[in-house]
Protein backbone atom coordinates (compact mmCIF):
# COMPACT_ATOMS: atom_id res chain seq x y z
CA UNK A 1 0.00 0.00 0.00
CA UNK A 2 1.30 3.50 -0.86
CA UNK A 3 0.48 7.07 0.13
CA UNK A 4 -1.44 7.35 -3.16
CA UNK A 5 -4.26 5.54 -1.38
CA UNK A 6 -4.70 8.49 0.96
CA UNK A 7 -7.36 10.93 -0.22
CA UNK A 8 -5.27 13.90 -1.43
CA UNK A 9 -8.05 16.29 -0.54
CA UNK A 10 -7.79 15.36 3.14
CA UNK A 11 -4.09 14.48 3.18
CA UNK A 12 -3.03 18.09 3.71
CA UNK A 13 -2.24 19.29 7.25
CA UNK A 14 -4.71 22.18 7.31
CA UNK A 15 -7.58 20.21 5.78
CA UNK A 16 -6.88 17.18 7.93
CA UNK A 17 -7.24 19.42 10.99
CA UNK A 18 -10.50 20.88 9.65
CA UNK A 19 -12.04 17.50 8.87
CA UNK A 20 -10.84 15.88 12.13
CA UNK A 21 -12.27 18.78 14.14
CA UNK A 22 -15.65 18.68 12.39
CA UNK A 23 -15.75 14.89 12.77
CA UNK A 24 -15.60 15.35 16.55
CA UNK A 25 -19.03 16.99 16.44
CA UNK A 26 -22.09 14.75 16.78
CA UNK A 27 -24.03 14.15 13.57
CA UNK A 28 -26.43 17.05 12.94
CA UNK A 29 -24.31 19.70 14.65
CA UNK A 30 -22.59 22.61 12.94
CA UNK A 31 -19.65 24.75 14.02
CA UNK A 32 -19.21 28.47 13.47
CA UNK A 33 -16.35 29.66 11.27
CA UNK A 34 -14.83 31.67 14.13
CA UNK A 35 -14.91 28.77 16.60
CA UNK A 36 -13.36 26.44 14.01
CA UNK A 37 -10.66 29.02 13.36
CA UNK A 38 -10.10 29.35 17.10
CA UNK A 39 -9.71 25.59 17.58
CA UNK A 40 -7.38 24.85 14.68
CA UNK A 41 -5.47 28.15 14.65
CA UNK A 42 -5.53 29.03 10.95
CA UNK A 43 -5.80 32.56 9.59
CA UNK A 44 -9.26 33.42 8.18
CA UNK A 45 -7.93 33.63 4.62
CA UNK A 46 -6.20 30.29 4.86
CA UNK A 47 -9.22 28.65 6.41
CA UNK A 48 -11.53 29.98 3.69
CA UNK A 49 -9.30 28.55 0.95
CA UNK A 50 -9.33 25.08 2.48
CA UNK A 51 -13.03 25.15 3.34
CA UNK A 52 -13.82 26.07 -0.24
CA UNK A 53 -11.90 23.04 -1.53
CA UNK A 54 -13.66 20.75 0.88
CA UNK A 55 -17.03 22.24 -0.01
CA UNK A 56 -16.39 21.84 -3.75
CA UNK A 57 -15.84 18.13 -3.08
CA UNK A 58 -19.06 18.02 -1.02
CA UNK A 59 -17.08 16.96 2.07
CA UNK A 60 -18.44 19.88 4.07
CA UNK A 61 -21.46 22.15 3.87
CA UNK A 62 -21.60 25.77 4.94
CA UNK A 63 -24.44 28.09 5.73
CA UNK A 64 -24.51 31.80 6.39
CA UNK A 65 -27.23 33.20 8.64
CA UNK A 66 -27.23 36.65 10.27
CA UNK A 67 -23.50 37.24 9.72
CA UNK A 68 -22.59 33.86 11.20
CA UNK A 69 -21.12 31.24 8.90
CA UNK A 70 -21.43 27.68 10.12
CA UNK A 71 -19.81 24.58 8.66
CA UNK A 72 -20.45 20.88 9.08
CA UNK A 73 -19.14 17.63 7.75
CA UNK A 74 -21.51 16.09 5.17
CA UNK A 75 -22.28 12.38 4.99
CA UNK A 76 -19.85 11.91 2.05
CA UNK A 77 -17.27 13.92 4.04
CA UNK A 78 -17.67 11.68 7.08
CA UNK A 79 -17.38 8.62 4.85
CA UNK A 80 -14.25 9.99 3.16
CA UNK A 81 -12.70 10.79 6.54
CA UNK A 82 -13.44 7.23 7.71
CA UNK A 83 -11.84 5.84 4.57
CA UNK A 84 -8.83 8.13 5.03
CA UNK A 85 -8.23 7.06 8.65
CA UNK A 86 -8.60 3.40 7.66
CA UNK A 87 -6.15 3.84 4.79
CA UNK A 88 -3.72 5.61 7.11
CA UNK A 89 -4.05 2.82 9.66
CA UNK A 90 -3.45 0.16 6.98
CA UNK A 91 -0.50 2.07 5.64
CA UNK A 92 1.18 2.50 9.02
CA UNK A 93 0.40 -1.08 9.97
CA UNK A 94 2.16 -2.18 6.82
CA UNK A 95 5.26 -0.07 7.36
CA UNK B 1 -8.72 8.80 -5.51
CA UNK B 2 -10.57 11.47 -7.47
CA UNK B 3 -8.85 14.63 -6.38
CA UNK B 4 -5.57 16.01 -7.56
CA UNK B 5 -3.10 16.91 -4.83
CA UNK B 6 -2.57 20.64 -4.41
CA UNK B 7 0.88 20.99 -2.94
CA UNK B 8 0.84 24.73 -3.53
CA UNK B 9 -2.16 25.32 -1.30
CA UNK B 10 -1.46 27.36 1.82
CA UNK B 11 -0.73 25.24 4.84
CA UNK B 12 0.35 22.23 2.82
CA UNK B 13 4.00 22.41 3.80
CA UNK B 14 5.14 20.14 0.96
CA UNK B 15 5.36 16.36 1.44
CA UNK B 16 3.19 15.08 4.25
CA UNK B 17 4.49 11.90 5.77
CA UNK B 18 1.81 9.33 6.83
CA UNK B 19 3.30 9.14 10.32
CA UNK B 20 3.12 12.91 10.65
CA UNK B 21 -0.46 12.73 9.40
CA UNK B 22 -1.34 10.09 12.02
CA UNK B 23 0.23 12.19 14.78
CA UNK B 24 -1.54 15.35 13.61
CA UNK B 25 -4.83 13.48 13.31
CA UNK B 26 -4.54 12.08 16.82
CA UNK B 27 -3.57 15.44 18.30
CA UNK B 28 -6.34 17.34 16.47
CA UNK B 29 -9.04 14.81 17.32
CA UNK B 30 -7.99 14.80 20.96
CA UNK B 31 -7.98 18.62 21.09
CA UNK B 32 -11.37 18.87 19.35
CA UNK B 33 -12.99 16.35 21.69
CA UNK B 34 -11.54 18.12 24.72
CA UNK B 35 -12.80 21.50 23.57
CA UNK B 36 -16.20 20.45 22.25
CA UNK B 37 -17.36 17.97 24.90
CA UNK B 38 -19.99 19.60 27.16
CA UNK B 39 -19.64 16.95 29.91
CA UNK B 40 -15.99 15.91 30.02
CA UNK B 41 -15.05 13.02 32.33
CA UNK B 42 -13.05 15.31 34.65
CA UNK B 43 -16.13 17.48 35.23
CA UNK B 44 -18.31 14.47 36.04
CA UNK B 45 -15.65 13.06 38.37
CA UNK B 46 -15.38 16.44 40.12
CA UNK B 47 -19.14 16.57 40.56
CA UNK B 48 -19.06 13.02 41.96
CA UNK B 49 -16.53 14.03 44.60
CA UNK B 50 -18.36 17.26 45.40
CA UNK B 51 -21.76 15.61 45.84
CA UNK B 52 -20.31 12.87 48.03
CA UNK B 53 -18.43 15.36 50.20
CA UNK B 54 -21.28 17.89 50.56
CA UNK B 55 -24.24 15.56 51.07
CA UNK B 56 -22.11 13.06 53.00
CA UNK B 57 -21.06 15.82 55.42
CA UNK B 58 -24.71 16.72 55.98
CA UNK B 59 -25.58 13.05 56.59
CA UNK B 60 -22.80 12.87 59.20
CA UNK B 61 -24.25 15.87 61.02
CA UNK B 62 -27.92 14.76 60.94
CA UNK B 63 -27.59 11.01 61.50
CA UNK B 64 -27.45 11.41 65.28
CA UNK B 65 -30.53 13.62 65.51
CA UNK B 66 -33.42 12.15 67.49
CA UNK B 67 -35.90 13.48 66.56
CA UNK B 68 -34.75 14.57 63.12
CA UNK B 69 -34.46 18.36 62.84
CA UNK B 70 -32.73 18.64 59.47
CA UNK B 71 -29.42 20.21 58.44
CA UNK B 72 -27.88 22.50 61.04
CA UNK B 73 -26.97 26.15 60.48
CA UNK B 74 -23.39 25.03 59.85
CA UNK B 75 -24.56 22.67 57.08
CA UNK B 76 -26.44 25.30 55.09
CA UNK B 77 -23.31 27.08 53.75
CA UNK B 78 -21.91 23.69 52.67
CA UNK B 79 -25.12 22.88 50.82
CA UNK B 80 -25.36 26.33 49.22
CA UNK B 81 -21.66 26.26 48.23
CA UNK B 82 -22.13 22.82 46.67
CA UNK B 83 -25.15 23.96 44.64
CA UNK B 84 -23.50 27.20 43.49
CA UNK B 85 -20.12 25.66 42.58
CA UNK B 86 -21.71 22.67 40.88
CA UNK B 87 -24.07 24.88 38.87
CA UNK B 88 -21.38 27.40 37.92
CA UNK B 89 -18.90 24.70 36.90
CA UNK B 90 -21.43 22.78 34.84
CA UNK B 91 -22.87 25.83 33.09
CA UNK B 92 -19.40 27.35 32.55
CA UNK B 93 -17.93 24.23 30.94
CA UNK B 94 -21.03 23.64 28.82
CA UNK B 95 -21.16 27.27 27.71
CA UNK B 96 -17.51 27.18 26.61
CA UNK B 97 -17.85 23.83 24.85
CA UNK B 98 -21.02 24.80 23.00
CA UNK B 99 -19.79 28.23 21.83
CA UNK B 100 -20.29 28.34 18.07
CA UNK B 101 -22.01 24.93 18.03
CA UNK B 102 -25.51 24.71 16.63
CA UNK B 103 -27.77 21.76 15.99
CA UNK B 104 -29.03 18.73 17.85
CA UNK B 105 -26.67 19.01 20.82
CA UNK B 106 -28.25 22.28 21.88
CA UNK B 107 -31.36 22.13 24.03
CA UNK B 108 -34.46 23.55 22.37
CA UNK B 109 -36.76 26.03 24.09
CA UNK B 110 -39.48 23.39 24.74
CA UNK B 111 -36.89 21.05 26.30
CA UNK B 112 -35.65 23.80 28.60
CA UNK B 113 -39.28 24.64 29.45
CA UNK B 114 -40.00 21.01 30.42
CA UNK B 115 -37.03 20.99 32.84
CA UNK B 116 -37.98 24.36 34.37
CA UNK B 117 -41.61 23.26 34.82
CA UNK B 118 -40.42 19.99 36.41
CA UNK B 119 -38.45 21.92 39.02
CA UNK B 120 -41.31 24.35 39.68
CA UNK B 121 -43.81 21.47 40.06
CA UNK B 122 -41.39 19.68 42.39
CA UNK B 123 -40.92 22.70 44.64
CA UNK B 124 -44.67 23.42 44.75
CA UNK B 125 -45.44 19.74 45.48
CA UNK B 126 -42.87 19.65 48.28
CA UNK B 127 -44.30 22.83 49.83
CA UNK B 128 -47.82 21.36 49.67
CA UNK B 129 -46.63 18.07 51.20
CA UNK B 130 -44.74 19.94 53.92
CA UNK B 131 -47.86 21.98 54.76
CA UNK B 132 -49.79 18.70 55.00
CA UNK B 133 -47.18 17.33 57.39
CA UNK B 134 -45.91 14.58 55.09
CA UNK B 135 -42.46 13.46 56.24
CA UNK B 136 -41.20 12.75 52.70
CA UNK B 137 -41.29 16.46 51.97
CA UNK B 138 -38.18 16.91 54.18
CA UNK B 139 -36.17 14.26 52.33
CA UNK B 140 -33.51 15.64 49.98
CA UNK B 141 -34.06 12.73 47.62
CA UNK B 142 -37.71 13.72 47.04
CA UNK B 143 -36.35 16.66 45.06
CA UNK B 144 -34.73 14.30 42.55
CA UNK B 145 -37.74 12.28 41.40
CA UNK B 146 -39.61 14.71 39.15
CA UNK B 147 -36.58 16.42 37.52
CA UNK B 148 -35.00 12.98 37.00
CA UNK B 149 -38.10 11.75 35.17
CA UNK B 150 -38.32 14.99 33.17
CA UNK B 151 -34.67 14.62 32.14
CA UNK B 152 -35.30 11.01 31.13
CA UNK B 153 -38.32 12.06 29.04
CA UNK B 154 -36.49 14.94 27.33
CA UNK B 155 -33.46 12.73 26.61
CA UNK B 156 -35.58 9.85 25.40
CA UNK B 157 -37.40 12.18 23.00
CA UNK B 158 -34.11 13.24 21.43
CA UNK B 159 -32.96 9.59 21.26
CA UNK B 160 -30.20 10.00 23.79
CA UNK B 161 -30.73 6.70 25.60
CA UNK B 162 -27.66 7.22 27.78
CA UNK B 163 -28.92 10.53 29.12
CA UNK B 164 -32.36 9.00 29.46
CA UNK B 165 -30.87 6.24 31.61
CA UNK B 166 -29.14 8.90 33.70
CA UNK B 167 -32.47 10.64 34.35
CA UNK B 168 -34.10 7.35 35.33
CA UNK B 169 -31.18 6.58 37.65
CA UNK B 170 -31.56 9.99 39.34
CA UNK B 171 -35.30 9.34 39.79
CA UNK B 172 -34.49 5.86 41.18
CA UNK B 173 -32.15 7.42 43.74
CA UNK B 174 -35.03 9.72 44.68
CA UNK B 175 -37.39 6.78 45.16
CA UNK B 176 -34.77 4.79 47.11
CA UNK B 177 -34.40 7.73 49.47
CA UNK B 178 -38.08 7.45 50.43
CA UNK B 179 -37.26 4.16 52.18
CA UNK B 180 -34.13 5.41 53.94
CA UNK B 181 -35.66 7.73 56.53
CA UNK B 182 -35.01 11.44 57.04
CA UNK B 183 -31.30 11.20 57.84
CA UNK B 184 -30.61 8.15 55.66
CA UNK B 185 -32.00 9.96 52.60
CA UNK B 186 -28.94 12.27 52.69
CA UNK B 187 -26.65 9.25 52.49
CA UNK B 188 -28.70 7.72 49.69
CA UNK B 189 -28.51 11.02 47.75
CA UNK B 190 -24.74 11.33 48.35
CA UNK B 191 -23.86 7.79 47.35
CA UNK B 192 -26.47 7.47 44.59
CA UNK B 193 -25.60 10.70 42.80
CA UNK B 194 -21.86 10.07 43.25
CA UNK B 195 -22.26 6.65 41.63
CA UNK B 196 -24.25 8.11 38.72
CA UNK B 197 -21.57 10.75 38.04
CA UNK B 198 -18.78 8.17 38.22
CA UNK B 199 -20.56 5.82 35.81
CA UNK B 200 -21.23 8.73 33.41
CA UNK B 201 -17.58 9.80 33.63
CA UNK B 202 -16.42 6.25 32.87
CA UNK B 203 -18.82 5.96 29.91
CA UNK B 204 -17.73 9.32 28.48
CA UNK B 205 -14.06 8.43 28.91
CA UNK B 206 -14.59 5.11 27.16
CA UNK B 207 -16.50 6.82 24.36
CA UNK B 208 -13.62 9.24 23.90
CA UNK B 209 -11.14 6.41 23.56
CA UNK B 210 -13.43 4.51 21.20
CA UNK B 211 -13.92 7.54 18.92
CA UNK B 212 -10.20 7.99 18.34
CA UNK B 213 -9.50 7.87 14.64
Amino acid sequence: MSTDELDPLIHVPARLKIVATLAALPDGDTLSFTRLQDIIGLTPGNLIVHLRKLEEANYISSEKTRNVTTVALTAPGRKAFGAYTQALRDLLGGL
Amino acid sequence: MNHAPDAAAPGNGGAFDPQEAAALLDQTARQARRQLQPSPPWLLATRAVMVLAALGAIWLSVRGQHPYRGPTAADIPVLVAFIVVNFALTVGVRHRAMAGVQGRSRFTQPEIAVMVVAWIVTIVAILVLAAAGVSYSHYPTTLLIMPGLAWAAVSGARAGWRRSATGLAVAAVGVAGLFAGSAGAWLVAAVGLCAIFIVRAAINARQRRASRP
